[in-house]
Order: structure tokens, then sequence, then C-alpha cells
């Protein structure tokens, strides 16, 4: 009797969470609706978890893609490089990621070029940028220079991030050979810094500040130091989709472009998206450095990273720039 | 034979006494895991902002309990997982059945079947993406690649451990192939399928996981990913144990099941006794 009791329990909880779901589950797997122009169109779009994306949430909430037919469905995919499979196969229309992802797939002929710029890092004038590389007060590690023969982290190997301080380094009077990479998620960086395993680690806000404001200091910002306003974040598609339905293509990046111009303009819509979208603290998403949201890409100082990417050895040769950028 | 006549000499008192102490020690155990976990951030062993206390997370979790999205997201994840088992189970005994019965197919797979089971299942990602985007059909490739193995493997095993003498007996006493496969083959190796399915729903469990934390399927996996890419530590924990309790619920359901199926077998039957 006992028995079937606890039996009956447990069933009724699966029961009850399965209720649940088939209820929610129903809206967002409702198949986008294949309409004529003039209707709306739903789009899905990758993007990471991340501060950035708040341009796009708050961009969301003010209606800006429906004025232009577009209901835009943000897949919370794993950064550019696993976007891309995503893209290829049609599951995904747009990405926002990194130019490393698109470098990639330029060299490997995938036919995913980067469609416009979405958000930039801050300028060479600026006392601050969107991301440093941070370190303990007790490392000692104060310079560029001084990360030389240290164990930096960054996020993912072989893109803009270890690049840009290597260059720094190298521009500091230090050998970057002599650097070792080590993959760490942004936010384990603390953590792995303050257990010792790592001497400096790069990262974005609100881990940067959380390093900053507590027991440690910010050594450079990489990009201002090698690249200022360098494409942080980019707008990724198929060359197919370009190809089989320009208007759409048309349609997001005019879209974009009109919801990075008003994010810029309205930062405080923006935290409030990251707070409500990441469920961060409210004050913690006031002191996040934001970057330059703009659809306009700086094809100057993509050519400087991918450069940089070959002298550092993680691209094997310059990508092809007819099939990087198709700016639309 | 001598334990055995043991055990059945022992008086009634003995057995029910055995009885409470099981759950009593299980108690105990629960009970010292989380003195242990308190007692790490608290002394300052793993920093409480990295690592916070069960107490932190516990209370965390009865909010969580009240919450209607926490519900959706336990759904996502059992729905995907119970498709992926489902999956899994149906197209192990169906193949595994007809591999296990005909020795030249048995022979034809084995090195084949060697060399695929041990591949990763999360290996499989990229091309689970590429090939369903990140939906979940994407999360139930990898679930029913890493669960179907556990099934399949036990399947050949039990069908291949019927009796001879009483296969035998069976063909000499002219029982045809379907009798003979509900009478014989099925009886041996049911206990075997309940082996490999009850190790395929933990397996599942935890790639339904992991594909929600790689490919952003909805489900508690994402929700742990949201969490980290935020800092909020104490809800990756919360959801952490969730998938834990899950874990914990699902083996407890699948033992139910296990006895009740196999009341008859006496690998079951002599539990109560030994």
């Amino acid at each position: 009797m006992k028995k079937a009791l606890t039996a009956a329990a447990f069933g009724a909880a699966v029961a009850l969470a399965l209720v649940g779901c088939t209820d929610s589950a129903a809206g967002p797997t409702t198949a986008p609706s294949d309409s004529d122009s003039g209707e709306v169109r739903t789009v899905r779009v990758a993007a990471l978890p991340i501060a950035e994306t708040g341009a796009l949430w708050a961009a969301m909430e003010e209606g800006i893609f429906a004025e232009h037919g577009l209901e835009i469905e943000v897949v919370p995919a794993q950064g550019g490089a696993q976007a891309i499979p995503g893209l290829l196969n049609g599951d995904i229309e747009f990405a926002i990621g990194q130019p490393f992802g698109p470098f990639r797939a330029a060299l490997a002929d995938l036919g995913a070029p980067i469609i416009s710029n979405y958000s930039s890092s801050l300028g060479a004038d600026a006392d601050k940028d969107v991301n440093a590389v941070v370190a303990l007060n007790s490392s000692g590690i104060e310079t560029a220079a001084d990360l030389a023969g240290k164990r930096v982290s960054v996020n993912s190997l072989g893109a803009a991030g270890d690049v840009t301080i290597m260059k720094a380094v190298q521009d500091a009077g230090g050998d970057p050979s002599t650097i070792e990479f080590v993959e760490v998620a942004f936010p384990d960086a603390q953590a792995q810094l303050e257990a010792g395993t790592i001497d400096a680690a790069w990262v974005p806000d609100p881990f940067m500040s959380m390093v900053a404001n507590g027991e440690g200091r910010i050594v450079i910002h990489p990009y201002q130091e090698t690249i200022p306003e360098l494409a942080l974040l980019t707008n990724i598609t198929t060359q197919k989709l370009i190809d089989e339905d320009p208007e759409l293509v048309k349609a997001y990046a005019e879209a974009m472009a009109e919801a990075l111009d008003w994010a810029q303009a309205n930062p405080d819509a923006v935290r409030a998206a990251i707070v409500e979208n990441m469920g961060i603290p409210e004050a913690a998403a006031a002191g996040i450095t934001l970057p330059t949201f703009t659809a306009k890409l700086d094809e100057a100082n993509v050519t400087s990273l991918a450069e940089l990417g070959v002298e550092f050895g993680v691209l094997p040769e310059m990508p092809d720039f007819g099939k990087l950028i198709n700016l639309q | 034979m001598t334990s055995a006549t043991l055990v059945a000499a022992r008086p009634r008192s003995r057995r029910s006494s055995r009885g409470l102490r099981k759950p009593l020690l299980g108690l105990a155990g629960i009970l010292g895991f989380l003195i242990t976990w308190q007692l790490i951030p608290t002394l300052g062993i793993i920093d409480a902002r990295y690592l916070p206390p069960a107490t932190t997370v516990l209370a965390q979790l009865v909010n969580e309990f009240s919450d209607l999205e926490f519900w959706r997201n336990v759904g996502r994840t059992l729905t995907t997982w119970g498709i992926g088992l489902a999956i899994a189970t149906l197209a192990a005994t169906a193949i595994g059945t007809v591999v296990g019965l005909v020795p030249f197919l048995r022979r034809l797979t084995h090195t084949t079947v060697e060399f695929l089971r041990p591949i990763p299942s999360v290996a499989l990602i990229p091309l689970a993406i590429l090939m369903f985007g990140f939906q979940m059909p994407a999360a139930l490739l990898i679930v029913v690649y890493a669960s179907f193995w556990q099934v399949f493997v036990q399947v050949l095993y039990g069908v291949a451990d019927v009796d001879t003498v009483a296969r035998d007996t069976a063909r000499s006493f002219g029982l045809s192939r379907a009798s003979r496969f509900r009478n014989l083959v099925l009886p041996t190796a049911l206990p075997y399928i309940m082996t490999g399915v009850r190790l395929g729903a933990a397996v599942a469990l935890i790639l339904t996981v992991t594909a929600e934390l790689l490919i952003a399927v909805p489900g508690i996996g994402r929700v742990i990913v949201f969490a980290r890419s935020a800092g909020d530590v104490p809800t990756v924990y919360t959801y952490v144990v969730v998938a834990g309790l899950l874990g914990l619920i699902v083996n407890i359901i699948f033992r139910l099941v296990e006895r009740r199926i196999l009341s008859w077998h006496q690998s079951v039957r002599g539990e109560d006794v030994v």
C-alpha cells in the first residue's frame, strides 16, 4: 500500500511535469509560417546569452523587427563555431558571432559570409573597453610585457582574444610565443584566477568588473592596444540564403541596422533587457561596459584581425574577402 | 545451500528490522553528503562564491518548486529523455533480438558494434546540429545513440542465454517459431532487457542534460548554461541537484517496474530473502 502510494506520488510528479511541458513546448516549436511578403516571417537567429545580445533583446521588445515584418526567435547557440553547422543546415537563418567563425568558414569555402557588423569595441581614446586581460593584484602582473611566460585564459583558442593579446605583448617588447593560452569559459575565469591555475584571464563584463572591483586589476584592453573599434560580433548568414531569398536577408539587415542604431542611442533599454533576459542584478548590469552597436563593418579592422591571425599561426592563410564579406 | 536454509529459518522480526534499516542507511548517507557539502564552503576549502553551501542551494530549490517555469523545464528534459529512451529501447530490442538469434549476423556485426559502442555520443554533436539544427531531434540523436548500445548489448546477451536443453526440448516438442520466441526467448531475455533499459535510462538522462547544455535545446541543461553565463552560481548548482534528483527518481521507478515485471524471476523472488 505504502509502495503503491509512493509510486503514485512519483507518477503524479512526473505527470505534472509532463503536463507543463506539452503546454509550453507548443509555443517555440510552431513552424515558421511560410507567408507572402508583407506578413510576419519568423527567423531564427543564433546569439549567445551574453550582455551584448542585450541590443537584440531590447530591439525585439521595442518592436523594431516587427516593423520590418520579422519575428526573431533567439537560439542560444554556443558561439560562432557551433552556429555555422546550424546555418548550413538551414535550421537558423542568421547568427551573431565573432569574425573568426566566418574566417574559417571562408577558408573552408562553406559559404557563410558576414553580412554586417553587430558590435564593435571602443575607440583608442576611451578610458575603458568591453573586455580586458585581468589579473589578481597578488600576481605582480601590471603591464602587457608581464604576460610573457604566463598562463593566460581566453574563452576560445585561436580567435580574437589570443591573437590581440599576443600582438599587445609583442608591441610591449615581450615574447608572445612564451604565453601559455588555456581555454576557460568567461564565468569560470575568476575562480580559476583565485585558485591559481591561471595567471591572467581575458574576460568581458560583468566578469571584468567583478575581478577589477575585487582583488584584481585590469592589465590591458587588448583590442584597444592593437585594433581599436574592432568588430566584436558580426551578423552571419549563408550565401545560399542570400541567393535564394535576397529579400529576407535585406529585410533582416535593414531591421538589424535600425535596431543597432536604436540600441546605441538607448543604452538604458539595453541594460534593462540584459537584466530581464540574463537574470543578473540591476546593479551589475548598470556597471557593464557596453560596446558600440553599429551595423557598419570596418573592413580594414577585420583585415587587420585576419592578418594577426595569420601572423600568430591561428589561421593557415588569409581568407578570401570576396567570400568572407557580403555586405547587405 | 547452508546459507539458504539459514535465511529461511530466520524469524520474521529480523526481516522487518532489515527493511527499516535500508532506508535509514540511505537517509544517513544523504545527510552525510549534505553535511560534507555544507562544510566545504563553510570551512573555506572552496570559496562559497563558487560552491554555495547546501542550505543556500536547497532553499532555492524549494523556491523553484513553486515556479511553473521550473516544472516546464523539468518536463522538457523528461520529454526528450522519454522519447529518446523509447526509440533506443524499441530499436535495440528489435535489432538486438534479430542479430542475437542469427549467429551469422552476430559474427558479422560483432566488430562493428565494438567499434561503434565506445564512441562518445557527445562527439556526434556537430553532426547532430548539421542534421537537425538546434532542435530537439538533434538532442535525440545524441540520447538515442548513447542509450541504444546499453540496451542492445544486454539484448544480445539475453537472447543468447537461452538454455540449450530447454531449446532442444522446445524444438522436439514441435513448438512454432513464434511460440518458442514467446515462451522461451522472451522470458530468458527479459531480465537482461530490463537491466539494459535501466542502465539506458540513466545514460539517456545524462545525455539529455548534456545535449541541453551544448546544443541549447530547452530544458534544465539550458537553464544551467544561462545561469552560468550570468555568473549565477546558486542557480547552476540548484539545477545540478535537480538533474541528480531526476536520475534518482528515474532509477527508483525503473527498479519498481523491474520488480513488478520480473516478479516471477528468481533474481527478484530471491531478493526478499537474501
